[in-house]
């Protein structure tokens, strides 16, 4: 019974454990690590203005790479 | 006058001269132009973020624009991504705080035509991506300029997405390393207290397999890099220490895998977990600081210029730096960046030198003096003759070096590695050794089998001698005591080509220094002053005139007053005018609107205005005048630096006996000599000489380290066992020398000696540690007295200690 059980923890905190490595190596592959200044100060950076500042330069990159695809074929 | 802070900036000035408006403040008109553009672009939240940090205020740069969008910077600095969007790495100036990272990001992001803009904060390095039919490089650059900051170009094909690489790639592993590592010392413990309290056997294989699952990618992932340095080290008929890290590690992954399966004993996937981390963390160390090395020399780098107008048969004309010969004329606008050294030989003016010798203060160069490739032209315009090609320049043999002493391996290291070599083969060797005398000859010697197979048993013992000697604390030694001393040296200024002299530099006998540059600095200091009207309200417009000039010799004389007379207040100066290499002039009006004309500068000033005044000195003169009425005389000489005396002093208590070298005459000698504390002094001596002179030291059995600035000193410090360039020297004599003090103050050399002794004790305390830990550890091994439990358990320890141990040298 205790064994079970302590099998069953072994596994979830394994599969936990391994799920978290796993976003902290996309995390870092991605580059989201290589400043740790700007890591660190990352609270600051978190306002309602800040989070719609982000998504509105996502926009505006989509915008932009669909403006540039159709003037390419233009060309 | 009480003092007020900029709105822009919040450094504190005298409300006098603040430009006001309404309830604002502002410093200069630099800082109101950005405070208004971020008002007007709803970007004031920048002052929430700023808090009550302070910034620099506006950079003033020069109108270069142009050169953002010539073919030569596009062809060395702009690259095309698949999108067809032009992409280049800038490194931007002037950030000092998270909220300087949000105005520029958020500018940039503002911008029509810009794609993307990253900016890192550790390093200042930005990565902008832009339409070129939208946007030109130089309006994105007007962009960052607009709001106070400056931005250069520079490579990063070719070191630094290298290095950034290597550095994410290390961090991966490391952490995953750390992660599992962690992980598996938890579930130990409980298998550990399971020794004492009892454990089921079931229990005790459940936490094996959790180890086996955790540990596994520490070896095969994290661990790749050893066994790729021992599979190179291979093909190189080299036994390295990644071999023996990576031998260590399987060997005991294999043992405790046959124990998961079935074999009795225990199993040690917790010390293969824990020798590849802590070797990995030093490893990563290493890489970091190849990497904030990398950044360094790229802001460096990023200050050469790419083009020169040169002039030749009366005509300008723009070329590429590389095209410049020798003997070529040159030809420097007010804030243009020197490329190639030279010599002046029409025009005056001041040049900040600071690239080169982290000295803030211009310094006056006229016809006939030397000019250094990346300093820069301050105020007017100078021609001057190429001596050196832009490949032998001063900037450009200090970037070499750089990358020299980047792609080199400290002699030390190479010394650790071999010392590894031999120890791995022995230990190699005595595992084997060991698991035959375990095997054959156990019964006859009487070995205790503690009832497991004789295979078994040899199999354990053998192990544990690989486990225990592991080279962890051999490996970390030198290493990591290195690294921190040499990071310490880093951040007092102090750049130590190999990591060799740290040892040197701590037995020192004799120190051999030269006068002009070492002991002395470059900076005027009154020595003689006469006031021929000690009106204070004469001296306040003295005073106000020399604070309106970042002159050398108008900032010692500023000095000089705030240090003899009280109450000095700084009054409303107008027509503020720079004459060139000459002094300056204002104007003053008091409060019944008379005029004021007020003159301050050298003899050829006061003789142009007209006013008869004869002043002769060997010294640097500064006249003062109003209404071409002499007021009071200034001679400036060259002083002995800061600290000269605790320096020679701190010297001779550690043993280390200071000798002066000087080409100047012997009363001025003794005398500088006679005010530091020096006792041995050789006067009127020329580089020649001053080299036999090293030599002879050093066949006397002294090690001698010379410290020197010149080109006077070059060969006297190509002779010196350590030889120490200042900062300021010239580039020849920074080229030979083996460190660089890059703040030129004698507290730093000070420093260089105190931290490499520091670091040198250290160094061989933490070989003693490992070397007695092996001696009492492996016989016992040997002998069958350690299980491979105890032993990765004391491997770990000793590891700690040694790099505990090396922490200390941060202390203090």
């Amino acid at each position: 019974m205790i064994d079970s059980t302590l099998l069953m923890m072994l596994v979830v905190g394994l599969v936990v454990s391994f799920a978290i490595l796993g976003m902290f190596i996309w995390g870092a592959k991605t580059g989201q690590f290589d400043d740790s200044n700007k890591m660190m100060d990352g609270l600051l950076f978190d306002s309602q203005e800040d989070l719609n500042d982000a998504v509105s330069r996502e926009n505006k990159k989509e915008k932009d790479k669909e403006e540039q695809k159709k003037s390419k074929p233009k060309n | 006058m009480s003092k007020v802070k900029c709105n822009h900036c919040h450094l504190e000035f005298s409300e006098s001269i603040m430009i006001k408006e309404e309830e604002l403040n502002f410093c200069c008109k630099g800082c109101q132009g950005v405070y208004h553009l971020l008002q007007d672009q709803n970007l004031d939240s920048f002052y929430d973020k700023l808090g009550n940090k302070t910034i620099q205020p506006p950079l003033e740069v020069s109108s270069d624009l142009n050169k953002f969008d010539t073919q030569s910077f596009e062809k060395i600095y702009v690259t095309e991504d698949e999108n067809g969007y032009k992409k280049v790495d800038l490194i931007i100036e002037g950030i000092h705080c998270a909220a300087c990272i949000w105005l520029n990001e958020k500018v940039l992001y503002n911008t029509d035509g810009i794609i993307d803009a990253s900016i890192n904060f550790t390093n200042n390095k930005a990565k902008i991506v832009w339409n070129s039919e939208k946007i030109a490089l130089s309006q994105i650059i007007e962009k960052i300029r607009s709001i106070g900051y400056n931005a250069f170009a520079y490579n990063s094909k070719i070191a630094d997405e290298k290095a950034s690489l290597a550095k994410r790639d290390y961090f991966i592993r490391m952490m995953v390393a750390v992660f599992a590592t962690m992980n598996i010392m938890m579930l130990s413990v409980a298998k550990y207290t399971g020794f004492f309290t009892g454990i089921t056997p079931e229990v005790r294989h459940l936490i094996h397999l959790g180890e086996f699952i955790l540990s596994t990618p520490v070896i095969f992932y994290s661990g790749w890099i050893f066994y790729r340095g021992a599979y190179y080290g291979l093909k190189n008929r080299i036994l390295n220490m990644d071999f023996l890290v990576s031998a260590g590690a399987t060997f005991t992954y294999i043992y405790s895998v046959f124990i998961l399966f079935g074999l009795k004993g225990e199993s040690y996937f917790d010390s293969v977990s824990m020798i590849i981390t802590f070797v990995l963390v030093g490893k990563y160390l290493e890489v970091l600081g190849k990497k904030s090395a990398v950044d360094t020399l790229d802001t460096i780098k990023s200050q050469i210029p790419l083009e020169t107008t040169l002039i030749k048969d009366g005509k300008k004309v723009e070329v590429s730096v590389e095209d410049i010969q020798i003997g070529d004329i040159v030809e420097l606008k007010t804030g243009d960046k020197a490329s190639v050294d030279g010599i002046i030989i029409k025009g005056e003016s001041s040049f900040d030198e600071s690239s080169i010798s982290g000295e803030s203060l211009p310094i006056y160069k006229k016809a006939n003096d030397v000019i250094f490739s990346g300093t820069l032209n301050q105020d007017s315009l100078v021609q001057y003759r190429v001596t050196k090609t832009f490949k032998d320049s001063t900037l450009n043999s200090i970037v070499t070096l750089l990358e020299d002493s980047l792609a080199s391996k400290p002699k030390i290291e190479h010394k650790a590695n071999e010392i590894s070599k031999g120890f791995s083969v022995m230990i190699l060797t005595l595992s084997i050794l060991t698991f035959l005398v375990w095997y054959f000859f156990g019964i006859d010697l009487g070995f205790d089998y503690d009832g497991v197979s004789h295979f078994e048993k040899s199999f354990i013992v053998a192990i544990s001698v690989i486990v225990i000697a592991c080279p962890c604390a051999l490996a970390l030694a030198t290493p990591i005591a290195s690294l921190i001393g040499i990071s310490e040296l880093a951040k007092k200024g102090l750049l130590f080509k190999e990591a060799k002299f740290i040892e040197e530099l701590a037995r020192t006998t004799k120190l051999v220094v030269d006068k002009t540059g070492t002991i002395t600095n470059g900076k005027l200091s009154v020595v003689k002053a006469q006031i021929l009207d000690e009106n204070i309200h004469k001296l306040d417009l003295l005073y106000s005139l020399l604070d309106s000039s970042t002159h050398p010799i108008s900032t010692s004389i500023k000095e000089y007053l705030k240090n003899h007379y009280k109450n000095l207040s700084l009054k409303n100066l107008s027509n503020v005018k720079t004459l060139q290499a000459k002094g300056m002039k204002a104007i003053y009006k008091n409060l019944e609107d008379k005029e004021f004309e007020i003159l301050g500068g050298n003899q050829k000033l006061i003789e142009e205005f007209g006013i008869k005044y004869k002043f002769d000195s060997q010294n640097s003169v500064y006249i003062f005048a109003i209404n071409k009425k002499v007021i009071a005389t200034f001679e400036l000489k060259d002083e002995i630096k800061d600290f000269a005396r605790e320096f020679v002093s701190d010297c001779l208590k550690n043993n280390i006996d200071v000798i002066m070298l000087t080409g100047d005459n012997q009363n001025v000698a003794n005398y500088v000599a006679k005010e530091v504390g020096i006792k041995t002094v050789v006067a009127n001596i020329n580089p020649i000489q001053k080299a036999k002179y090293i030599n002879k030291l050093k066949e006397e059995g002294h090690t001698v380290v010379m410290a020197g600035d010149g080109v006077n000193d070059s060969v006297a410090l190509s002779s010196a066992n350590v030889s120490i360039a200042m900062g300021n020297g010239a580039d020849i004599s920074i080229a030979v020398s083996d460190i660089v003090l890059l703040n030129n103050s004698l507290e730093s050399l000070n420093q260089a000696f105190i931290i490499s002794r520091k670091t040198y004790k250290f160094i061989k305390q933490n070989l003693a540690i490992s070397l007695i830990y092996n001696l009492i550890t492996i016989p016992l091994a040997m002998a069958g007295f350690v299980m491979p439990l105890i032993a990765a358990l004391s491997m770990s320890l000793s590891s700690l200690i040694v790099v505990a141990n090396s922490l200390r040298i941060k202390g203090k």
